[in-house]
């Protein structure tokens, strides 16, 4: 009996470490052909390097290259990236939170308005967005397409159903009763979102920020369309459809620049895997 | 309270960026030029450098290539409210889609020459960017070796006896193929622009456009389609599957690179590819034989036109910066010993260095050693969208030459 | 200020930024789309928009291209849906057993989850053409070596599901691993008491347990396969060809890549809206369906 469990164990053990061993495959290849030149990469794939220093090479031709500008898609990736976690987490537990508290049939209507953009898929108001915001520049005089401010709006409108739809589920569990009591404390209505409420929301910030930044980080269509291929500010899924020459794959610089855009996530998620998966597992079932 | 004060900072970000973001960037007197090819991007921005300091006046390039094609860019790009001064188009489908938005040049010096500009009604819209050919490209050593003469490649029974012998002789050559093609989804540039468009000018004056005609009008000459396919047919039989159904551009190039085919259905825009992995072997173009017939030209052209943007506050600067190009010893530099161009006008004396374009001047000096390119006057997405997987279903065996013939001539016949 | 009018102005204000974002990027732009989908739109600015009423969708039926990207849309998603929840199932049941270094495995399984879809297509492209005919050609297998699996619309179909299915399932395992750690230990030692046997327990513990992870599961994955499109455009590029209803056609262009390419390669704006308001139709019910299904199972349960 025991025997039969140890054996058990240790198929399980295997079978894991068999699928543990294919998950990494992929970046496994991504490594050792990012030290490679465009011809050693189609006649030895499966090979090591003939000279890791290549890949040094291959980092400078890219970080420094005018065509690519890949250290000023870094910064663009970052900015829009935090901006719109930040703006899409706070503004859309404020909306939560109201239309949880007031009860009325006005509420109901706008919460489920929310509710409706999740099921609307990006594909049906790309095309429109795009004429809408050209036609808010030549109404207004502002600019949304080719600017931070317009992806970042953009972001929180596509954001805003999902992260409403959490926030809602979970303030609907906060007793009304800490409210009240901060209430007869003197508090004023925003003073008890940001010092009762947001505390109390915070497992719920993690996992919506993880979902919101593993979306924004790699989006290619979005920012496609509003930033546009080639233009002053670009991310870095842009960048790297942007460079490979319109008819020409160069493998070598493409598995490099996959390196350089995969690894600092992958290093961000290992330092804080403990807080993001715990953030996953409790957010995702609720 | 200390969380209030974040959410009004944060807040105070957003807007600050909604303020601060509209930057004054591009000042009103400065040229936007927005091309599409991303290979010579930091040589023209160099150029544009360069021209400042001579002439004080500033030009911005921005480049878009990649996956998002350049035409569906710009079309985002007019979509958006910032639009180039400069643009590329690519002969008439652009001309179409873009015409209410152009406008002529007119007594610009750069005219006297060149007679590649793009010229429309007797008014001429486009400024050539480069001289570009394809033909097939041959390893000079390989043919030596097997014992053919470049020269009398100039018929499909010439290309036929010349495949079948070096075929016959693939362990001696150490090749796997005798002609490096592809037509594969990546690939689709090279069946349904430039294959097709041996069956538009193979065989006909320069400057023809009967083939080109017809087609637009949705008509096509069934005997010319079918010998047309016939030389299709010759090049899929004779290349490396591999290469032919997946290939990218990498593999076709390397294939031809590293000696392992004789041929290769390529431009002279693989000469920076080549250079840059140190391949020096002796090279240089013969005719397609793209339909029947003594052939003895290859497919010479301008690949795309510079053009102005009719509602741009910047038109003189435009004008001037491109007349400079064309004009100014500055401007041969750039385009020769920078971008590695072949340029298009006669005025500029120097050579280019790489083997490939090195024979493109030379085709481009004997007469009638052009055929005309007019791969890009089809309706849009009509060569590489249309009819482009009919190549790839036929070379991966699923249809019949039969049927290749006529699915071919049923989408032509769907256009209007 | 009364209070009542005070408790409107914060609710105003709070729901303002959120609300005026959604309704300015989503809701606005979606019924210009309708209006759009029913007019010869061209989206080239100054041209005029005329109305041509229903003629975008009945061309759009018509059309060969867009009934097979239709039905190979409906394949994607199925096999993604099961491929996807099969392996996050089994991934999940390892990762929750008392095996070493689990926390190692539950993370290494969720990383690919973090890579975009444009830089994983690329690298499964790179694989399917240059790694695994070199590794065929290592092993002296000629039929890997040979295999051109992006030439074969099948067998690219099932690389694109392995290769979505790669990104995915760490996502979905960890849904799995939430239902997992919620089935109570008392309750599983008490059967194993009662002599209940593995399947026994999986059956009738563990199952029913999961049955609300699965309405989640099935529906984000289903959702998101529908709606594919990085890694199509990255991967295959649409191709390679098939042979439909006697026409050739691209056998991976997916209806969310298929959009697109009528709008942008074709310039056919209106039509590309026209056939995305019907995928947004499509997306709808097969959604709304399934979670209600699911639903109706759950309790049964």
């Amino acid at each position: 009996m025991i025997k039969k469990k140890v054996l058990i164990k240790i198929v399980l053990q295997v079978i894991t470490i068999a699928f543990f061993l294919f998950t990494m495959f992929p970046f496994f290849v991504v490594v050792i052909n990012s030290a490679k030149s465009s011809l050693e990469i189609v006649t030895a794939p499966i090979d090591f390097p003939d000279q890791w220093s290549q890949l040094w090479f291959n980092i400078r031709t890219i970080w420094t290259s005018d065509s690519i500008r890949y250290a000023s898609s870094v910064y663009s990736s970052v900015i829009i990236t935090t901006l719109s976690l930040i703006t899409i987490s706070v503004f859309s537990a404020m909306a939560a939170w109201v239309l949880v508290r007031r009860k009325t049939g006005m509420s109901t209507f706008i919460f489920l308005l929310f509710i409706s953009g999740l099921i609307i898929p990006f594909q049906v108001v790309m095309f429109p967005l795009v004429a809408f915001f050209r036609i808010i520049f030549e109404t207004t005089g502002i600019r949304m397409l080719r600017e931070y401010h317009g992806i970042i709006f953009a972001y929180i409108g596509f954001g805003a159903p999902l992260a409403v739809f959490m926030f809602h589920g979970f303030i609907k569990s906060i007793p009304v009763e800490l409210e009240e009591a901060a209430l007869l404390d003197g508090c004023s209505k925003p003073q008890i979102f940001f010092h009762v409420i947001m505390p109390i929301l915070k497992p719920i910030f993690v996992t919506i920020s993880i979902l919101n930044a593993i979306w924004i980080w790699n989006d290619f269509l979005l920012p496609s369309l509003i930033l546009g291929i080639g233009q002053d500010v670009q991310t870095i899924p842009l960048a790297i459809a942007g460079f490979a020459g319109s008819f020409v794959k160069q493998w070598d610089l493409i598995m490099t620049a996959v390196l350089m855009a995969a690894a600092p996530i992958i290093v961000g998620f290992i330092i804080a895997q403990k807080h993001i998966i715990k953030g996953m597992v409790s957010g995702s079932i609720k | 309270m200390k969380r209030s004060i974040i959410f009004i900072m944060i807040l105070a970000l957003v807007l600050g960026m909604a303020v601060g973001c509209t930057r004054p960037a591009e000042q009103d007197d400065t040229v936007v030029i927005y091309q599409n090819k991303v290979e010579i991007h930091e040589q023209l921005t160099a150029f544009a450098a360069a021209y400042e300091q001579a002439t004080g006046k500033k030009v911005i390039v921005k480049t878009s290539g990649g996956d998002s094609p350049y035409a569906e860019a710009l079309r985002a790009e007019f979509q958006s409210d910032r639009q180039p001064d400069i643009f590329v188009i690519e002969g008439m489908g652009g001309y179409n889609t873009w015409d209410s938005k152009l406008v002529p040049f007119e007594n610009e010096e750069w005219m006297n020459h060149t007679t590649l500009q793009f010229e429309v009604d007797g008014k001429i819209y486009g400024f050539p960017v480069a001289v570009e050919a394809w033909g097939m490209a041959y390893n000079k050593d390989l043919l030596e070796q097997a014992g053919i003469d470049p020269a009398t490649l100039t018929s499909q029974e010439a290309y036929r006896a010349a495949f079948e012998k070096i075929d016959s002789m693939k362990d001696q050559l150490g090749i796997s193929s005798v002609v490096a093609m592809a037509a594969g989804p990546d690939m689709r540039w090279v069946t349904g622009l430039h294959n097709f468009n041996g069956y538009l000018s193979a065989g006909l004056p320069y400057g023809d456009t009967t083939i080109l005609d017809m087609l637009n009008n949705g008509e096509y000459d069934r005997e010319r389609l079918t010998e047309y396919v016939d030389w299709v047919e010759l090049l899929f039989d004779f290349a490396d599957r591999t290469v032919l159904l997946t290939g990218n551009y990498d593999s076709q190039v390397s294939q031809f690179a590293t000696g392992r085919s004789v041929f290769i259905h390529q431009g002279n825009w693989i000469d920076p590819w080549l250079q840059s992995n140190n391949i020096d072997f002796p090279m240089g173009f013969a005719p397609h034989a793209s339909v029947k017939g003594e052939h003895n030209a290859i497919f010479i052209g301008a690949p795309s036109f510079y053009v102005l943007n009719k509602d741009s506050k910047n038109l003189e600067a435009a004008r001037e910066f491109l007349n400079f190009m064309a004009m100014n010893e500055i401007g041969h530099n750039y385009m020769v010993a920078e971008a590695n161009m072949v340029p298009a006008f006669t005025n500029v004396t120097l050579l280019p260095e790489a083997p490939l374009s090195a024979n493109v001047v030379e085709w481009l000096a004997k007469p009638d050693g052009a055929y005309t390119w007019l791969q890009n006057d089809m309706p849009d997405g009509f060569g590489m969208g249309t009819i482009a997987p009919i190549y790839e279903a036929f070379a991966k065996g699923d249809i019949t030459k039969a049927q290749f013939i006529d699915q071919l001539a049923a989408r032509i016949s769907e256009i209007n | 200020m009364k209070k009542e009018t005070k408790d409107k102005v914060v609710f105003a204000a709070f729901l303002a930024p959120a609300l005026f974002a959604f309704v300015m990027v989503v809701i606005i732009p979606f019924f210009m789309g309708l209006y759009y989908s029913m007019t010869d739109w061209t989206a080239v600015v100054g041209r005029q928009v005329n109305w041509v009423g229903l003629r975008n969708y009945q061309n759009m039926f018509n059309n060969v291209a867009f009934q097979y990207s239709f039905f190979r849309t409906f394949l994607f998603s199925f096999l993604s849906v099961i491929s996807i929840n099969l392996i996050a199932l089994m991934f999940a049941f390892l990762v929750t057993r008392e095996i070493r270094l689990r926390n190692l495995y539950r993370a290494g399984f969720f990383i690919p989850n973090l890579i975009g879809g444009l830089v994983l297509g690329y690298i499964w492209q790179f694989i399917f053409k240059e790694v695994v005919p070199a590794i065929g050609g290592r092993l002296g297998i000629s039929l890997i070596e040979n295999l051109l699996l992006l030439s074969d619309p099948n067998l690219t179909m099932f690389g694109l599901v392995m290769a979505f299915t790669w990104q995915y399932a760490g996502y979905i395992m960890m849904i799995y691993v939430a239902a997992l750690l919620n089935v109570p230990q008392e309750l599983l030692e008490a059967s194993e008491i009662d002599g209940a046997n593995f399947w026994q327990k999986f059956r009738n513990i563990t199952v029913p347990m999961i049955a609300q992870a699965f309405t989640i599961t099935s529906f984000l994955t289903l959702v998101n396969s529908f709606k594919q499109y990085d890694i199509i455009v990255a991967l295959t590029a649409g191709g390679p060809t098939a042979i439909f209803r006697g026409q050739v056609v691209d056998s991976t262009e997916l209806l969310a890549v298929h959009i697109y390419n009528v709008a942008f390669k074709y310039n056919r704006m209106a039509e590309g809206q026209a056939r995305a308001i019907v995928f947004f139709l499509m997306l709808s019910v097969v959604s709304i369906g399934q979670v209600y299904f699911n639903k109706k199972k759950e309790i049964e349960m």
